[in-house]
């Protein structure tokens, strides 16, 4: 057993500070130790992209860091993306275009998505799927993602997708 | 006489694109996935000590490291716990099967890597992992065997000692007359397809939690499962506890596709182990273990004949089968469900009267096999489709001139095909039709130069028309001698005192919708908006009895089901209204939460006002004559025949000149599931369907070496199709209702993969048919095609 | 898949982190990105006692133009790469190849020193680097050394680099103005990994022939490989279409790939062909165009 840590992270906007060993996942704090269940593990090994969060406002995949290596840090996660009971417009669009059928990606998606639609506000379709092909859906076929992130895009600006 | 509104009963609800009720929770981040659900204080974690051995016999196992370090709690071994957990099977011993036992941790021998040896309970997952190093065991290898022909042959490896061969099941069964029928024809080709095994990757590995109930010495397990009522029915029959002793809750689960409706070791170890240490026990699967031990499907072989006439009408089919069952049979499906339904599927859409199969399910050391959405009809579909295209390129036909020579026609239904299986209604030309007007097929051919090359890239085309069984009842699998299935599916609706109506059913959801799908059917049956029905589902404890979510059975028979019910109800809510407003019961209308007397729609009452009468919430006593209490109906379905779907899929591929790499440019899909219910969620379930499907064509693979290795178990090495991948289909319906079922629907979970490999196949054979490659085993990952081009194994 | 117990440090500065790795030595890792180490700790095949964490030393996170060189921390994201008007403008294979890299979430965790030091016989950034003739300056307790990046990947997940030592810049050669890039490279499907890829950068001169060539491969053996064959058949010569076909034929005489999981050596050889005739295409129609998309 190897020496624990604190951990002082701002998630959503709350500060946690959790007594953790450094070999703790990033994804294992946010879950088990903040209790934010939203993000999730498909891979553990930084393939499929389920577990995206932002870090300070830059995507990451939280089965790749450590929580150790979050500390002082602001992470955002899929449950600091609705304004309280209301989805933002990226969720809206999924919900609206049947972007979702497990869901068990979809908190990966988002997350990918909230940066990739703050960068590329007006994207083509190649760039959606370049920038989709970096989380996997086995449900959906992507189609109807695609098409939700296109409707994203067209909302007006005071419906802004960043959290 | 409707009692569905003015307009005289057409489906408000029914038929339209509504978003799904599950979606808000699941987008917020606040679903409960089965790593979701709280763990209750003190939760052990469950980790299991794998066999690094395809084969291997057991010897001592030392605990003792693994026992000292801090946070273990205990390391059991199959040895400790083989009275409390006896080894389970799913086949009987009937003609045609031998029943092979699963110890849930192998006592004897180890028989595919991945099996359980042992199990580690430790304080946390990362304690527990650590504990599984320290764990020494004494293995005794043994030769192996992972390929089926190998499996066959006379001194391979024996799987199972006990059994005299590898051979799990064989059947088998030919028309009478098929081989006059079969040698006078024409013209006869033969093929040899050998379909690739694949892994379902649900994005959620597979997991449980068994909380030990202190006060009713139960269990509560939760678990990501297709089918909580069996494996309830499974887990209480093999430790012989009382079914009330075990409580299954399926949460939010993170995709099925058919290898999340087995009972795993796992959930009997979790099951057992809460009771035996009498606290809460839980085990989530990592990707690394779904690879290994998460049940796999299609590592079939199949040598086909078809004997056809000069003018390209099949007469004749002949097929033998042989399946990878892995080193165990399963429950509750049992080995016989890939090896029959391969054969029993072959028949498809086409009208030829004579058909001969044999199939075998073979043990070998590998992880087992069983239902992946689909099970054996994409592989047989390709294998049927790729002998249309062979009979066209032989007599020099068109390939859609051959199908129209042998669809079963539209003026033909219903139709019984030559493996008995009832078509009722169908589309199977007029949808191919409209799929060759959407693609322009004869534009697409006149287009192409002869040799087929475009920018570098060959061009085909594949045309695909297949049915999609689905909605099975009992009498299909009691004729299949599956003891533990049984059919059926329950809804129990109930109006509550508020006036909002809850729908209970037998079925769980992992992805396809039911939450909004019944609610739909619901509020067309009783006449309420869809925002005042909630389903559930998935509890044991709190829901019906009945078969659960696999096969495409959903709609047909849970919402059969489910409407059933809501018709007794509403006859009910009527009878209650019709006293309250001293009316006939004959003359209630029922529509948006109110009812009223036919053609006078200022008399009428308020559902809630309806409720709190029929549930004594008035001042006085407001109860019709003969009436009880309450507001709700249960109901059962057991749809008689089977539910046949059908589709015609059209794939255009570009093949890489110079890298063999696929690319699938254009992909139009004509389907008829009957009556929809949910247009969003059906093109959704066949986009999804066609990009698994697309997945298995062109690249998916789980590969084992000859000693029965794993070489694929990682993402990196298991490719899923991504949105790279996958192009947006072009699709349209066509309803033609089935008629003999109580909603005229059929089942739309399966069919987009069945059209997926021969539509994607085919058209890649077709690419390549100037140079002669035969496009006859998956998947065409760009070596195998670059392979193909240059005329190697052509 | 949870990762066995380790020490964990947080540097601030390179002699810090030099200091532990030599205090600690075979057991201690340097973790930059961690976007190929960390799943390697979560499957348990790599149990490193120490990790030392390089993500705190800011100094080693820069990207600065000297006057021949483009000159990398190794701290620096690959997003940084893909982002900078500095790296287009004088490496524009840099700019061509990073797209390929990963995925854009990978990209910006994942770092240049990371990847290089890797050494992952199919990673797009150890080919760009032998392409370029890139300078890897690694630093450990005997101090700091030059070597040249074909000389750096020795092997699978191999590299020059002594376990006290850690890679402490990365100098590219700028391009001269004119100079044409492009990275071209294909995978079993779309949007998954690289089987196989080819970096290519020619300088043309006023005559539009190839003043200069410098191509690799990468996914053809077990380290990248540089073209020779291919370059020379360039050298001096107008791209058409005959003098791209011959010198993507000569290609396949410095890989020697072997077969794997996802392709036959065979497959591997006539992909690195169709790559270099690819990448050579793309410069003759006018090359350092946008990074395409891989579809």
């Amino acid at each position: 057993m190897t020496a624990r840590r604190d951990v002082r992270v701002t998630v959503n906007g709350r500060a946690y500070t959790r007594n953790v060993e450094p070999r703790m996942l990033l994804v294992d704090f946010l879950r088990h130790e903040c209790g934010l269940t939203g993000t999730h593990v498909g891979c553990a090994h930084g393939v499929c992209g389920a577990c995206t969060i932002l870090l300070d406002d830059v995507s990451i995949r939280s089965c790749l860091a450590f929580a150790v290596q979050a500390e002082g840090k602001e992470i955002t996660t899929v449950e600091g993306l609705a304004d309280g009971e209301s989805p933002n417009a990226l969720q809206r669009a999924f919900h609206e275009n049947h972007a979702l059928q497990c869901g068990y990606c979809t908190p990966g998606f988002l997350m990918s998505l909230t940066e990739f639609l703050r960068e590329t506000p007006d994207p083509n379709e190649a760039q959606i799927r370049e920038r989709l092909s970096g989380n996997l859906c086995r449900c959906t076929g992507y189609a109807n993602i695609v098409r939700a992130v296109r409707a994203a895009a067209r909302r007006p600006r005071d419906e802004d997708c960043a959290p | 006489m409707s009692a569905r509104g003015d307009d005289g009963g057409a489906g408000t609800w029914v038929g339209r694109p509504v978003p799904r009720k599950e979606d808000p929770r699941l987008l917020r981040g606040i679903g409960t996935y089965i790593d979701d659900v709280p763990e209750p204080r003190g939760t052990l974690h469950l980790a299991v000590l794998r066999s690094p051995y395809a084969h291997a016999r057991i010897g001592a196992v030392d605990a003792s490291e693994a026992e000292a370090l801090e946070g273990v709690v205990a390391v059991v071994t199959g040895a400790d716990i083989a009275d409390l957990i006896p080894p389970f099977t799913a086949d009987y011993e009937r003609p045609g099967f031998k029943v092979s036992r699963r110890s849930v941790l192998a006592t004897d021998k180890a028989r595919f890597v991945g099996d359980g040896v042992a199990l580690i309970l430790a304080e946390n997952a990362y304690v527990a992992e650590d504990a599984l190093g320290l764990v020494l065991v004494d293995y005794e290898q043994l030769p192996a065997v992972s390929d089926i022909e190998d499996a066959l042959k006379p001194d391979a490896p024996r799987v199972h000692e006990e059994l005299a061969d590898n051979v799990l099941v064989e059947g088998g069964h030919g028309t009478e007359g098929f081989n006059e029928v079969f040698e006078a024809a024409d013209h006869v080709l033969r093929e040899r397809f050998r379909v690739n095994r694949v892994a379902g990757v649900a994005m959620e590995p597979r997991g449980c939690l068994a909380v030990y109930e202190k006060s009713d010495d139960a269990v509560t397990l939760w678990t990501g499962t297709q089918v909580p009522h069996m494996l309830r029915v499974g887990i209480a029959r093999c430790l012989g506890w009382p079914e009330s002793r075990v409580r299954v809750v399926a949460p939010d689960v993170g995709g099925g596709f058919g290898p999340k409706m087995y009972l795993y070791p796992e959930e009997l170890l979790a099951v057992a182990m809460a009771r035996e240490y009498r606290c809460p026990v839980k085990w989530i699967e990592d990707r690394l273990e779904d690879f290994l031990t998460t049940l796999q499907a299609r590592d079939h072989v199949y040598e086909v004949a078809v004997a056809f006439d000069g003018d390209g009408v099949v007469k004749a089919v002949s097929v033998d089968a042989l399946v990878n069952s892995g080193a165990y049979s399963t429950y509750p499906m049992g080995v016989g469900l890939e090896p029959f339904q391969g054969p029993l599927n072959m028949p498809g859409p086409y009208r030829f009267r004579q058909f001969a199969f044999t199939c075998k399910g073979i043990a070998t050391n590998t992880c087992s096999t069983g239902a992946y959405r689909g099970v054996s009809a994409p592989g047989v579909a390709m294998a049927m489709e790729g002998m249309m295209d062979r009979v066209a390129r032989r007599l020099g036909l068109d390939r859609v001139e051959v199908r129209r020579r042998n669809l079963v026609g539209p003026d033909e239904f219903p139709y019984v095909n030559v493996v008995d299986q009832l078509y009722v209604t169908g589309s199977y030309v007029e949808c191919m039709n409209r799929a060759l007007e959407m693609v322009d097929y004869e534009g697409y051919l006149a287009a192409r130069p002869p040799e087929r090359l475009v920018d570098g890239k060959y061009r085909g085309i594949g045309v695909a028309v297949v049915t999609e069984l689905g909605g099975q009842g009992a009498a299909r699998y009691k004729a299949r001698g599956l003891s533990d299935l049984p059919g059926f599916d329950t809804a129990r609706v109930e109006l509550g005192p508020d006036g909002r109506v809850l729908a209970t059913t037998s079925f769980s959801s992992q992805g396809q919708g039911h939450e909004t799908v019944f609610a739909q059917i619901v509020a067309d049956e009783l006449g309420v908006p869809v925002d005042d029905v909630t389903v559930r589902g998935g509890d044991t404890g709190a829901s019906p009895f009945g078969t659960g979510t696999f096969a495409s059975r959903g709609a047909v028979v849970g919402g059969g089901a489910v409407m059933r019910a809501s018709g007794e109800l509403r006859e009910k809510v009527r009878r209650f209204a019709a006293h309250l407003l001293e009316a006939s019961p004959d003359d209630i209308v029922l529509e948006g939460g109110h009812a009223h007397v036919r053609g006078v729609r200022q008399m009428r009452i308020g559902f809630r006002d309806v409720a709190r009468a029929a549930h004594g919430l008035t001042e006085s006593m407001q109860l019709p004559e003969g009436e009880e209490f309450g507001l709700e109906a249960a109901a059962t379905y057991d749809p008689e025949a089977s539910s046949v779907s059908n589709a015609c899929h059209i794939a255009c591929v570009g093949v890489d000149a110079a890298t063999g790499l696929v690319e699938v440019e254009r992909y139009i899909v004509v389907h008829d599931c009957g009556r929809v219910v949910n247009p969003l969620l059906v093109k959704g379930q066949i986009q999804g369907g066609v990009a698994q499907g697309l997945g298995q064509v062109l690249f998916e693979e789980i590969l084992y070496d000859a000693e029965g290795q794993m070489l694929s178990g990682t993402l990196m090495d298991y490719m899923v199709p991504t949105a790279l991948d996958v192009p947006t289909l072009e699709m349209e319906h066509v309803e033609s209702p089935a008629t003999d079922n109580i909603g005229g629907f059929k089942g739309a979970g399966e069919g987009g993969v069945i059209g997926a490999l021969p539509a994607v196949a085919c058209a890649v054979g077709d690419a390549l048919a100037p140079l002669g490659a035969n496009v006859n085993r998956l998947p065409l990952r760009p070596d195998t095609v670059l392979g193909l081009i240059e005329g190697v194994g052509a | 898949m949870k990762p066995a117990p380790f020490e964990y440090f947080a540097p601030e500065t390179a002699e810090e982190a030099l200091a532990l790795l030599a205090e600690y030595g075979m057991d201690a890792r340097p973790l930059a990105g961690g976007q190929s180490l960390v799943p390697l700790i979560n499957m348990r095949m790599a149990q490193p006692a120490v990790l030392v964490d390089l993500n705190h030393c800011c100094e080693l996170a820069y990207l600065r133009e000297e006057e021949k060189m483009l000159v990398s921390g190794p701290m620096t994201r690959q997003r940084e790469l893909e982002i900078s008007n500095t790296v287009r403008a004088h490496c524009p294979l840099i700019a061509e190849a990073v797209p390929h890299m990963g995925h854009a979430t990978i990209r910006n965790r994942g770092t240049v020193g990371g990847s290089l030091s890797h050494a992952d016989p199919s990673a797009e950034l150890p080919g760009v680097a032998v392409a370029l003739d890139a300078e890897m300056v690694a630093d450990g307790p005997n101090g700091r050394r030059t070597v040249p990046a074909t000389e750096f990947f020795l092997a699978e997940l191999t590299t020059a680099l002594e376990p006290d030592e850690v890679l402490r810049e990365i100098r590219f050669p700028k391009a001269p103005s004119g100079s044409r890039a492009a990275f071209a490279e294909v995978g079993s499907h779309f949007g998954g990994l690289a089987l196989v890829g080819v970096a290519a950068r020619v300088d043309l001169d006023s005559a539009g022939r190839c003043a200069a060539v410098a191509l690799a491969a990468i996914g053809a053996g077990e380290r990248p490989a540089r073209l020779s064959s291919a370059e020379t058949v360039l050298m001096g010569e107008v791209l058409g279409e005959q003098v791209i076909a011959e010198a993507s034929e000569a290609a396949v005489i410095d890989v020697d790939p072997l077969a794997d999981l996802h392709a036959t050596a065979h497959w591997r050889r006539r992909a690195v062909v169709a790559m270099t005739a690819r990448a050579l295409r793309e410069i003759a129609d006018g090359g350092e165009g946008v990074a395409e998309v891989r579809r």
